[in-house]
């Protein structure tokens, strides 16, 4: 690891000014369960981190029946676990935060951070580049070690899969982000925060170098039947192969609306609009459930490796349904 | 160490306390031993080397790999005829051993081994050194032959005990059927495939193993002091495998003393010379060298003390923290005032256990291992629900620290059935994994219930002490595999078994039956 500042303001304004405008110079300090392993590793090299453990107003969480949950950036992966209100209305959000199933990485882990986590793609992390090249441009992906990459979205020239856990929960719940640089705040569609860069230099977010994820900001969910379900190899703490969630609303027996967001199987989180077409105005059963998923991967293509991930990824939507169907916890 | 330092030997001297673990680095000094030494030399300070996860994944070396197809001849009753095998593997640029194939059976056999030189880094002795690659050739084929001939696996192995085609059939035969019984085998065993409906399917699968374990050249020195006070020392080491335990216990029962009164002295090199602790060798070299400078030494007090007691120096034993007249309490001494009988000298003993047969000692194990797994063939994940291993280890001296060798073995073995594998970049010769993210080990989610018997009785008593640390990790890898065979109807071919080769198979196979 190499040598570096350490700067921790304790209000969102002093944070953004003291973050660049080019990538790479300065990185954010949240749990910093990711950010260490990087600096590590010298996947990055930042000359200043900016830690935002002192600034308060990024914390804790809050839940109003009429405006939703809204979740401070800081927020740790078992705070949301614990908290009643999404315990009762955000199944999804739970089951995808304690997919992350290692303790230690709940209690420091925070939400803004799980957003903001980089890629695991092994390429990225043994210094190839975020994209997975070598130094004439060619990637070391589509011919070689693939079998944790992408199925959906995997035209190149990234190939890596999304990291979050929460990201497909949140876009199926329609949460938005709220983030906060030397412009001032904005708020992004939590499905469109997620961007596939062209270029190794770029990021896998639509958040900019000078600018901070401050808060999580999820809609009412009471009344939707949620659910996320992950395939991960280990039990013990493990990457997922393939999760997804969904949010119905339901009118009586039938799904009247359904939102349907696949992880870990394409660069972004992959909604899938085809699932959610089967599903609507049909009452849930396992064979309708069944053809959501196949629905939901219909336009997967495979690298060289990966071809079960696409069976993963269609088992996960199936699963994810018939669970939030039934309602389960 | 010091012919690369070019200084005598009698000037180096090596501490080695705790190791936590030798992970088969544990015979000559490795590049980087050497390196510290020369960097404390050039620095004229101590100098710390460590390798950082990723190095010591990369470049310490790794189990070699093995790869075969096989060839059974059989009658339809399940009596083998002929095993032939052609194999190949790479340990990277140091080449590999060949497996012993077939393993634990004498069957007639063919066989044919390739070792490949690759650029992949060099191997390393990994617990069982060509066991558990031979085993799971030999015992999943064997598993595979059942399948074909329609018979319970369990009939087929016991067939061929009856048929004496292994050392100690008997003993394997007894093993089988208490891990039958701890397993409930009879009860569970279907046919391959026979698994009923739904998304996850059950199986079992079993396997035999075996190892030397005959004990190395041991030299305990064991010290007698006037105040009572009584030291065992050895050039050994305690691999977290209870080798302190061990030689307390020995030395303890041997003069009649409690455990903790017995002070024992390991990792160090000025201590009495006592092997290096590969091959399972540990138990046996130093139980027997502290047995005998145990034996030694109480005779030597036993003189001392012999005309305060009015006995014949032949005539005493130690009991209770008291030397005593043979059944005759009433003529004692405490061992303190027996002690105090050696004036201003101490008693300093060595105890040899010098290579070759040796009455305290042997070598050759058996041991049998079931598995029962849990396979969700929508997701190709295969989950372990239970093993049993029924383990002969010879004379047992302490059944606690046997029975914990046993399961640290079985986690390994789920580790290694389930999730270990290296991966190379084949353009960059990188390795992705060096890492406990993608290079997985099993944590506590992953593991199952743990069902342990130790062969016990006075047919183990009699063999004497034989070394356990590495047969029970050989079978798990099999037992596994013909487990998940068994559930799933087809043979997923390789370790680790992961989702991907799990589905791979079943798709091969043309999908559930």
């Amino acid at each position: 690891m190499r040598a570096f500042e350490y700067a921790s303001p304790t209000t969102k304004e002093q944070a953004a000014a003291l973050l660049g405008t080019q990538w790479g110079e300065r990185e954010v300090l949240a749990g910093g369960t990711d950010l260490l392993s990087l600096m590590k590793d010298f996947i990055v090299e930042p000359k200043r981190i900016v830690s935002l453990k002192e600034v308060k107003e990024l914390q804790g969480i809050k839940f109003s029946s009429s405006t939703g949950l809204r979740i401070g950036a800081l927020a740790t992966l078992q705070e949301l676990v614990d908290h009643s209100a999404v315990r009762k209305d955000y199944p999804s959000l739970r089951q995808a935060a304690e997919g992350v199933t290692s303790p230690q990485i709940r209690a420091v882990g925070t939400v803004g951070g799980d957003l903001c986590q980089r890629p695991r793609c092994w390429y990225f992390r043994n210094g190839f580049g975020l994209l997975g090249q070598d130094e004439s441009g060619k990637s070391l992906i589509v011919d070689g070690e693939n079998v944790y990459h992408a199925i959906l979205g995997n035209s190149g020239p990234a190939y890596f899969v999304n990291p979050s856990s929460l990201a497909p929960a949140l876009i199926a719940l329609g949460a938005k982000v709220r983030l906060f640089g030397a412009k001032g705040a904005r708020d992004v569609e939590a499905a469109k925060f997620f961007v596939t860069p062209r270029s190794a230099q770029e990021r896998e977010y639509v958040l900019g170098p000078d600018e901070i994820v401050t808060e999580i900001l999820v809609p009412p969910a009471a009344g939707s039947r949620n659910a996320t379900y992950e395939v991960r190899h280990r039990e013990s703490l493990d990457w997922p192969l393939a999760a997804a969630s969904v949010s119905l609303r339901m009118s009586g027996k039938n799904v009247s609306s359904a939102r349907v967001v696949l992880g870990h199987v394409a660069p972004v989180p992959w909604p899938a609009p085809e699932a959610e077409k089967v599903l609507a105005g049909k009452a849930v059963s396992e064979q309708l459930a069944d053809e959501a998923g196949a629905a939901a991967v219909n336009g997967a293509k495979a690298l060289s490796q990966n071809a079960y991930k696409i069976q993963l990824a269609r088992v996960a939507v199936k699963r994810s349904i018939l669970r939030a169907a039934e309602g389960r916890a | 160490m010091a012919q690369p330092l070019n200084i005598p030997a009698a000037n180096v001297r090596v501490h080695q306390d705790h190791i936590g673990g030798g992970f088969g680095s544990k015979f000559a000094p490795d590049i980087w031993d050497v390196t510290g030494a020369r960097l404390a030399k050039l620095a004229g300070q101590p100098v710390k080397y460590m390798n950082d996860r990723r190095d010591e994944l990369m470049i310490a070396g790794a189990r070699p790999s093995t790869f075969a197809t096989v060839k059974i001849g059989a009658k339809k009753d399940g009596t083998v005829t002929a095993f032939e095998s052609t194999s190949w593997g790479t340990g990277g640029l140091t080449g590999a051993g060949a497996p012993p194939i077939p393993y634990v059976w004498k069957f007639p056999f063919r066989r044919n081994h390739t070792a490949v030189s690759t650029n992949i880094g060099p191997s390393r002795a990994w617990r069982a050194p060509n066991h558990p690659q031979a085993c799971f050739v030999t015992m999943c084929a064997l598993e595979d032959l059942a399948a074909e001939l329609r018979m319970d696996p369990l009939d087929l192995f016991i067939r061929n005990l009856d048929l004496k085609r292994t050392d100690r059939p008997d003993l394997y035969k007894s093993e089988l059927l208490k891990a039958a019984d701890m397993i409930d085998w009879k009860k569970k065993w279907h046919g391959r495939g026979d698994s009923g409906s739904g998304s996850v399917k059950k199986g079992l699968g079993l396997s035999l193993h075996t190892w030397g374990g005959m004990g190395h050249a041991s030299e305990c020195r064991m010290i007698i002091n006037p105040d009572g006070s009584v030291a065992a020392e050895l050039g050994s080491q305690d691999l977290g495998s209870g080798t302190r335990t061990v030689i307390a216990m020995v030395a303890a029962e041997s003069l009649g003393l409690p455990v903790g009164a017995v002070q024992v002295n390991l990792g160090d090199s000025k201590y009495p010379v006592s092997g290096g602790s590969g091959g399972s060798t540990t138990v046996g070299g130093v139980s027997a060298s502290t047995r005998r400078a145990s034996v030694d030494a109480l005779e030597a007090l036993f003189k001392q003390v012999a005309p305060s007691l009015n006995a014949d120096p032949a005539n005493l034993e130690a009991r209770g923290g008291r030397i005593q007249v043979k059944g005759d309490p009433s003529k004692s001494m405490s061992w303190k005032q027996a002690c105090a009988k050696l004036g201003v000298t101490p008693i300093s003993v060595i105890g040899k256990r010098t290579p070759g047969k040796d009455e305290l000692i042997n070598s050759g194990v058996g041991g049998v291992q079931m598995a029962e797994v849990s396979v969700d063939v929508e997701t190709g994940l295969v989950k372990v629900d239970r093993m049993a291993a029924v383990q002969d280890m010879g004379l047992v001296i302490n059944l606690k620290t046997a029975e914990s060798q046993v399961l640290g073995a079985l986690i390994m073995g789920i580790t290694y059935s389930l999730f270990e594998e290296k991966v190379m970049d084949s353009r960059t010769g990188t390795m992705l994994n060096p890492n406990l993210e993608f290079y997985r080990l099993a944590g506590l989610g992953d593991m199952p219930e743990f069902l342990i018997h130790i062969v016990t009785g006075k047919e183990q008593d009699d063999r004497g002490v034989i070394g356990l640390g590495e047969p029970p990790v050989v079978s798990p890898g099999a037992a596994i595999s013909n487990a998940v065979a068994n559930a799933i109807g087809t043979r997923v071919g390789a370790l680790p078994l992961t989702p991907n080769r799990v589905l791979a198979a079943l798709q091969k196979k043309g999908g559930v039956s």
